[in-house]
C-alpha cells in the first residue's frame, strides 16, 4: 500500500527535509502551489476517505482564515480596495496572503505525509546511533501526542462509568475536562519515568549497543537519493540565480517565464511529485498482479470442471 | 481538535478587527480632493518629503523598490511647498492632510496602538521602515532639528519648516541633528 515508506529512511528524510525547506523558503506563488498539489496528491495517497473529507473540513476554512490575516495587518501595496481606519486595504495584501495560506498549508500537509511516512523506528534508526539522547526524546515527545489523545479518551470514558459529571452544565463540563487534565498530568510523568527506565534497562544507552532494523540500501534507493539530489541542486541553483525572485509589495511582480526559470518549476514540480508517482505506480502493478491471479484463478475453476 | 482550531482562529481575528476599529472609507473618500487654501491670514508651514538618503544607500534598498516610480531621480517625494497650519496642527497631522491631498500612499500605526503614545510613520510612497538597511525609516525634523518627542505630540506654530526624511541609518541621523544644535564636533 504504501511504496514510498518501504525506501530507505535517509533517502526519505533527505527528501522531506529538501521539500519542506523549500516549501518553507521559497517565496515564489509557482513553488508553492507546486508544493501545495504535491502535498495534496501524496496525503490523498496515505489518507482514507473519510480522513479526506475532516481534512477538507479543516484546511479549507484555515485556508480563508489565513488569507484574511494579512490585509488586515499589512497595508502595503499600489492597488487600495478600502480604507480601514485610515490605512490601506489593498488588492496586494490579499494575494500575499492566499500565497501565505497556500505555504501554511502546503507545508502542514507535507508535516502530516512526514509523520505518516517517517515513524519512530526509522527516526531512531537514523538518529540512534548519532545522537542516541535527542533520538530517544524526540520520538518519545512525538509518541506522545497521539498516545494522550488515547488516554484521555479512556479517563473520560471511565469517569463517565463511574458516574461524575454527568449533567450538561458547562461549569461541570469544564470541571470534568479539569480532572482528567490532572489525571492525564500524573500519568503522563510516570509513564515518562517508566519508558526511560526501561530503555535504560535494555541498555539503550551502551555504546555497544545494536537494534533490528531490516533497512538495506537498495538500487532504488540509490537513484531515488541522486534524483532527490539533483532536482534540488538545480532548484537552489535557479533560487540563487535569481530566476524565481518574486515580490508582492508594491506591485505584484510578473511571473518570469524564461526558459530557465520553467525549467526550475518544473523540475521542483517533478520533485513534489515523486512519491505521488511511486504509488500510483504501485497501486498499477498491485492491479496488475490482482487481475492475474484472478485470471488464473478462473482457468484453474474451468480445468476443474 | 481541528474544529476547537479554527474557531479560536476565528475568535482572535474577530477581536482583532473590533480592537483596530472598524471605520470603513471607500478610496474616494480617503483621497482629499481639496485642502486649505492660504489666505493672508491662515498661518502656515513648509513641508517636505525627502528620500535623498537612499540614493546614497542605493545597493541597500530593497530590490522591488529599485525604480524611479517609488525613489525620484531627485531624492524628492514632496517638494518644498507652504501648508495652511490649522490650531493644535501637529507633525503628524500636516503631513496625514497633505499625502491624503496629494495622493501618496501612506501607512500609520494610530496612536492608540503605539506604546509610545505617539502615531508612528510605518511607510510613505512604498518606502517602508527597513526598506533600506536595518536601521532605515521615516523620521521629522522641525527647523532642521528632531525633535524628542512622537510626531503627533509635536504641535507646529507659524511659519515652521516642517521635513519628513527617509534615514538609512538612524543612529546617524539623529547626531546630525545635535550637531545642529550647536554642540562644536
Amino acid at each position: 500500500m504504501k511504496a514510498f515508506s518501504s525506501m530507505h529512511p535517509f533517502v526519505l528524510m533527505i527528501y522531506f527535509l529538501s521539500v519542506l525547506i523549500t516549501a518553507m523558503f521559497i517565496n515564489n506563488p509557482i513553488i508553492q502551489f507546486s508544493a501545495l498539489f504535491g502535498g495534496i496528491a501524496f496525503c490523498g495517497m496515505l489518507t482514507t476517505a473519510k480522513q479526506k473529507l475532516s481534512d477538507i473540513a479543516f484546511y479549507i476554512p484555515l485556508l480563508i482564515l489565513i488569507s484574511i490575516t494579512n490585509p488586515l495587518f499589512s497595508h502595503n501595496g499600489e492597488t487600495p480596495l478600502f480604507f480601514m481606519n485610515g490605512n490601506a486595504v489593498t488588492l496586494e495584501a490579499i494575494v500575499y496572503g492566499v500565497f501565505i495560506a497556500v505555504m501554511v498549508i502546503g507545508v502542514m500537509l507535507w508535516c502530516k505525509c512526514y509523520s505518516l511516512i517517517m515513524t519512530s523506528d526509522k527516526f531512531l534508526y537514523l538518529f540512534g546511533r548519532v545522537l542516541p539522547k535527542p533520538a530517544i526524546v524526540m520520538s518519545t515527545a512525538l509518541r506522545y501526542i497521539p498516545m494522550l489523545k488515547r488516554q484521555s479518551a479512556k479517563v473520560k470514558k471511565a469517569q463517565k462509568a463511574m458516574g461524575f459529571y454527568t449533567s450538561e452544565s458547562y461549569f461541570d463540563r469544564l470541571r470534568f475536562s479539569l480532572r482528567v487534565y490532572s489525571v492525564l498530568i500524573g500519568w503522563s510523568m510516570e509513564n515518562a519515568v517508566e519508558t526511560a527506565k526501561a530503555m535504560n534497562a535494555r541498555g539503550f544507552k551502551l555504546k555497544n549497543h545494536t537494534s533490528y532494523s531490516n533497512y538495506k540500501f537498495k538500487t532504488v534507493d540509490f537513484l531515488l537519493l541522486a534524483l532527490n539530489i539533483a532536482l534540488i541542486i538545480f532548484v537552489f541553483w535557479g533560487v540563487g540565480s535569481g530566476a524565481v525572485a518574486f515580490s508582492y509589495y508594491p506591485q505584484i511582480t510578473h511571473i518570469d517565464t524564461s526558459a530557465f526559470s520553467l525549467a526550475v518549476y518544473s523540475a521542483y514540480l517533478i520533485l513534489v511529485f515523486i512519491p505521488f508517482f511511486i504509488e500510483i505506480q504501485e497501486r498499477i502493478k498491485w492491479n496488475c498482479y490482482r487481475s492475474k491471479i484472478s485470471a488464473l484463478h478462473t482457468q484453474r475453476m474451468k480445468k476443474e470442471q | 481538535m481541528k474544529k476547537d482550531i479554527l474557531i479560536i482562529f476565528t475568535v482572535v481575528i474577530l477581536v482583532a478587527v473590533l480592537l483596530m476599529g472598524t471605520e470603513f472609507q471607500s478610496v474616494d473618500d480617503y483621497y482629499l480632493t481639496h485642502i486649505d487654501d492660504i489666505t493672508p491670514q491662515s498661518k502656515t508651514v513648509t513641508l517636505t518629503i525627502d528620500c535623498r538618503d537612499i540614493l546614497n544607500n542605493y545597493d541597500k534598498l530593497t530590490p522591488s523598490l529599485k525604480s524611479e516610480k517609488y525613489v525620484p531621480k531627485d531624492g524628492y517625494i514632496l517638494n518644498k511647498q507652504k501648508y495652511v497650519l490649522r490650531d493644535g496642527d501637529t507633525a503628524f497631522d500636516v503631513l496625514y492632510r497633505v499625502v491624503r491631498y496629494k495622493k501618496i500612499q501612506f501607512e500609520y500605526q494610530g496612536a492608540e496602538d503605539n506604546p509610545f503614545g505617539s502615531a508612528y510613520v510605518k511607510g510613505i510612497n512604498y518606502i517602508y521602515e527597513f526598506s533600506c538597511g536595518e536601521s532605515s525609516g521615516w523620521v521629522y525634523k522641525v527647523n532642521g532639528v528632531s525633535p524628542n518627542y512622537g510626531c503627533s505630540k509635536y504641535q507646529l506654530s507659524d511659519g515652521d519648516n516642517l521635513e519628513w526624511v527617509f534615514t538609512c541609518d538612524l543612529n546617524n541621523s539623529y547626531k546630525y541633528s545635535d550637531d545642529k544644535d550647536g554642540d562644536d564636533k
